[in-house]
């Protein structure tokens, strides 16, 4: 009877095990998890998470709303509309680059999240996982003929939003299924701006079942005719993968714009061959939210720069990825604007004194003690030319327009990129010109407004002081003294062991 | 232990570093550098030396346990003084050992070994040729235009004037308190509507968390400030937060930098109310106090 008794004891125990690890399966606990999410969530996703909070008006795109059920990023299939809650887990812990969705894995234990995971599943009475996983089949390895298979496939299904080049500039309007916020399709030449990764595993999930909640389609839908198998799905991946534009990423510590030395003539264009071989910067932009009016939604992130000059002028090359040609008064331009169609347009800033000590002009226009002169470039409308405008400002509030300009601009656009180059004498009789010397570190700054974004006047985005260095041409003598230097010293062990050795 | 197996670790240690160094991308260029290098190779000469080297070893053990011992308070003492420092110390260590003939000659023995003796010529050609490379390096890392931005050298907390004109009013630093905190019955709603304020005007910089890395921080120089942790907000009294959240940037004197920071003028924008709530939630978030005292 004894043995029974611990069979009996063994049975229990082992059906107690079970049940508890059934409730293990909701990881977290909601109302712990409510807590959390008000003290740090609800700011931005609302008090009742339906992504409305205090911040939420001032971001594009917009904070998820927790109460529709909707989730963009998930490796669940098709069939399962939800996302798993490591999917979950990953958005918060990891954040969205791109976005002002941070990462949170640093202030929040994995049970914190875990508990925020269950809270805001429960708003939409989401319950119980996703039973199946997307299919990843497999994987076919990069190659040149992947790449070009993909490339074809990449035009068939993807250009219509992504652009020719996949930079995001195709010609459609987009908008969010929840308050039909305007939605730019990803520009993919810049993968660490990616939502929710940029391995190839990530970027096939996202093929095979769309982006929720916006008009990036399934491409696993059976009744699509777009449908792609799971080895096409592969080859784009790889072409995906491959266009990735590295100039464009942002190195920090990269200060200074090195402008290049050049012997004969000054490059024509934009396109110039010249350019080809000059090093590149590229600096974040970000919205003008220091004066009114204030701009919160830019659409660029980026500019990317070069500088040449000679005995007589400096040129600059602006190049940024922009997703549409603002032109107004052009029809079909038009259709792509949020209301009010504006020009393109982009700005350099510089001091009219190269500062000798620490003190610069104030970085936004300057100040009443430091003038800048400002050199605007404009796109044109269906009627005007591009233009170039030189101000001269001390400060938001006093910007003058001289009615000649010294400075020259002109720009091209193609498939999703501004190239805008701007060139002047290095040395004018203008008093209030900046007047450039080699060799010396000269503050410099940037603008940018994007017309079909609603940016015009003081809604633009901005960039901090960065330096402008013409960098003299590096001498022989930089190579001639260590040299010397190493003879010397050759010389006197030569002589030390002579002497030792006539000892 | 024996002199030679300390030295040979004290000759890897030097190695060790001047690698670090390297990979680390510096330029060998400083005066500490040339030092090391002269140690190695002293250590090169006199440990194969046996005991003849002896006192050669002991003297670069010794030199290189006070270059250590100074790289140890080098955050107090600026670099050019503590060159000068290793220089004095070497001399009078080579005086010393040289003071007396015989230590001068048990010194110079080893180096005359490897000049002279034919057994060391391999070893004599290779030193011969390294020594003169290191130093067309080291001129080479001298003469090479640098393209190194000017550092700026900013005061993070200048010292606040004493009184202040904003929402045209004059107010005197040195007293001022937050009026809204002798409410403590309302304490709550202030503090929440003190965040509706932050998440619609500062985050975008000072970020979600506080932690000073918002979706725009990578956009402005200097970087916003975290009002977590204890450097910041916990040091500063109530009325120092609300000269720099009314004033802004343009608002700090010279030695902060006011041309360049991106921290708007909130008089523009704020009510003089809204300051005092965004200051209690910045407090209230980050579990800080205002400095009392
Ligand atoms: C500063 C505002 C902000 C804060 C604070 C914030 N979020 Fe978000 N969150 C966003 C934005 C914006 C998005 C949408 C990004 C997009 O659509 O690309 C988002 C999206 C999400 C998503 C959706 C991911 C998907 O696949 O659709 C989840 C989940 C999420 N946030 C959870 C949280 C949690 C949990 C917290 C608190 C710990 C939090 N967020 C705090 C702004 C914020
Ligand atoms: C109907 C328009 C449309 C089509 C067609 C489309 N996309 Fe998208 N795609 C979008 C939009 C819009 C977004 C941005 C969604 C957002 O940010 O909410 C996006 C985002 C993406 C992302 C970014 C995911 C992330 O983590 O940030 C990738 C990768 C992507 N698309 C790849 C593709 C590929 C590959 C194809 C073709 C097989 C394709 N898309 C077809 C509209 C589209
Ligand atoms: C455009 C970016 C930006 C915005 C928006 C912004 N700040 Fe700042 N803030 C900064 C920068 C940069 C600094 C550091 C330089 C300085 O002290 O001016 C700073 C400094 C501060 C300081 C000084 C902290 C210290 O330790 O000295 C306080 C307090 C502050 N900000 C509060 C706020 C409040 C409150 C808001 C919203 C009402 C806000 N900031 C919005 C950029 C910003």
């Amino acid at each position: 009877m004894r043995r029974f008794w611990i069979l009996k004891y063994l049975l229990i125990v082992s059906i107690l095990l079970i049940v508890s690890n059934i409730s293990e399966a909701a990881k977290g606990d909601k109302e712990a998890g409510k807590k959390i999410y008000e003290r740090r969530c609800a700011w931005c996703h609302g008090w009742n998470g339906a992504g409305d909070g205090p911040a939420a008006d001032f971001l594009n795109p917009r904070p998820r709303d927790f109460t529709s059920g909707i989730y963009k990023y998930k490796t669940s299939n098709l069939d399962n509309p939800f996302p798993y809650e490591d999917d979950l887990y990953k958005m918060i812990a990891e954040g969205m680059p791109g976005t002002s969705m941070p990462f949170w894995k640093d202030v929040l234990s994995s049970n914190d999240i875990w508990n925020l995971i269950a809270y805001i599943k429960s708003l939409a009475g989401l319950e119980g996982e996703p039973a199946a996983k997307i299919n990843y089949g497999k994987q076919v390895s990069s190659s040149a003929d992947s790449i070009k298979k993909g490339k074809e496939l990449f035009i068939d299904r993807c250009s219509e939003c992504h652009g020719d080049e996949g930079k995001g500039d195709a010609m459609k309007k987009l908008k969010d299924d929840w308050v039909g916020n305007r939605l730019w399709p990803r520009n993919l030449t810049k993968p660490w701006m990616f939502r929710a990764g940029s391995d190839p595993k990530d970027i096939y999930s996202r093929i095979s079942t769309g982006i929720s909640g916006t008009p990036m389609p399934a491409f696993d839908d059976p009744a699509s005719k777009k449908k792609l198998t799971e080895e096409d799905k592969w080859h784009v991946v790889n072409y995906v993968t491959s266009i990735k534009n590295e100039a464009r990423r942002i190195k920090d510590g990269d200060t200074v714009i090195k402008a290049k030395r050049l012997t004969g003539d000054m490059p024509k264009d934009a396109n110039d061959e010249k350019w080809k071989d000059v090093e590149s910067t590229a600096y974040p932009l970000v919205g003008q939210i220091i004066a009114k009016e204030r701009f919160f939604t830019p659409s660029v992130e980026e500019i990317t720069l070069k500088a040449v000059y000679n005995d007589k002028e400096i040129a600059f090359l602006l190049e940024w990825d922009d997703r549409t040609k603002s032109i107004p008064g052009d029809a079909k331009a038009q259709e792509l604007a949020d209301g009010e169609l504006n020009e393109d347009a982009v700005a350099i800033q510089l001091p009219v004194t190269i500062p000798e000590g620490m003190e610069k002009p104030y970085f936004g226009m300057g100040d009443s003690g430091h003038p800048v002169n400002v050199w605007q470039w404009k796109s044109g409308t269906a009627k005007a030319e591009q233009s170039i405008k030189v101000m001269d400002a001390t400060g938001f509030k006093n910007i003058k327009a001289r009615d000649k300009a010294d400075v020259t601009a002109k720009g091209e656009y193609n498939k999703g990129t501004w190239k805008v180059m701007m060139k002047r004498p290095l040395k004018t009789d203008n008093k209030d010109d900046i007047q450039f010397e080699e060799g010396k570190f000269t503050p410099i700054a940037f603008a940018t407004w994007d017309g079909t974004n609603g940016e015009k006047g003081s809604k633009h985005t901005i960039t901090t002081w960065y330096w402008i260095l013409l960098k003299p041409p590096t001498g022989s003598m930089v190579f001639i003294w260590p040299i010397f230097v190493a003879g010397i010293v050759l010389g006197a062990e030569i002589l030390i062991a002579r002497s030792a050795q006539k000892k | 232990m024996k002199i030679t197996s300390l030295s040979l670790g004290a000759l890897g240690a030097l190695v060790v570093y001047i690698a670090l160094r390297l990979s680390k991308g510096f330029a060998l260029a400083s005066i500490a550098d040339v030092y090391i290098l002269f140690m190695i190779a002293a250590l090169l000469i006199y440990i194969p030396a046996g005991d003849k080297g002896k006192k050669g070893s002991l003297l670069v053990l010794g030199t290189l346990i006070f270059f250590i011992l100074l790289e140890l308070v080098r955050p107090l003492i600026p670099r050019s003084l503590l060159n000068v420092y290793n220089f004095f110390i070497l001399v009078t260590v080579l005086l010393y050992f040289t003071s007396k003939d015989e230590g001068a000659r048990d010194l110079m023995a080893p180096i005359k070994a490897t000049l002279v003796g034919s057994e060391n010529r391999t070893f004599r050609t290779a030193l011969f040729a390294v020594v003169p490379l290191f130093a067309a390096l080291i001129t080479f890392n001298i003469v090479r235009p640098s393209y190194e931005a000017p550092g700026d050298t900013r005061s993070i907390h200048p010292a606040p004037p004493s009184s202040v004109n904003v929402f045209n009013k004059s107010y005197n630093l040195l007293t001022l308190k937050n009026p809204l905190r002798d409410d403590a019955a309302n304490y709550a709603k202030y503090v929440k509507e003190g965040g509706e304020v932050y998440f619609k005007n500062c985050f975008y910089c000072h970020g979600d968390k506080l932690d000073g890395k918002g979706h725009y921080y990578h956009g402005v120089n200097p970087k916003p400030l975290p009002f977590m942790g204890t450097d910041t907000i916990a040091q500063l009294s109530e009325s120092f937060v609300f000269w720099r959240v009314a004033t802004g940037g343009p608002g700090l004197p010279k030695e902060g930098a006011p041309w360049l920071s991106a921290m708007p003028i909130w008089e523009h924008f704020l009510t003089e109310e809204e300051v005092w709530k965004v200051s209690m939630f910045i407090y209230d978030y980050s579990g800080n106090k205002p400095r009392t005292f």
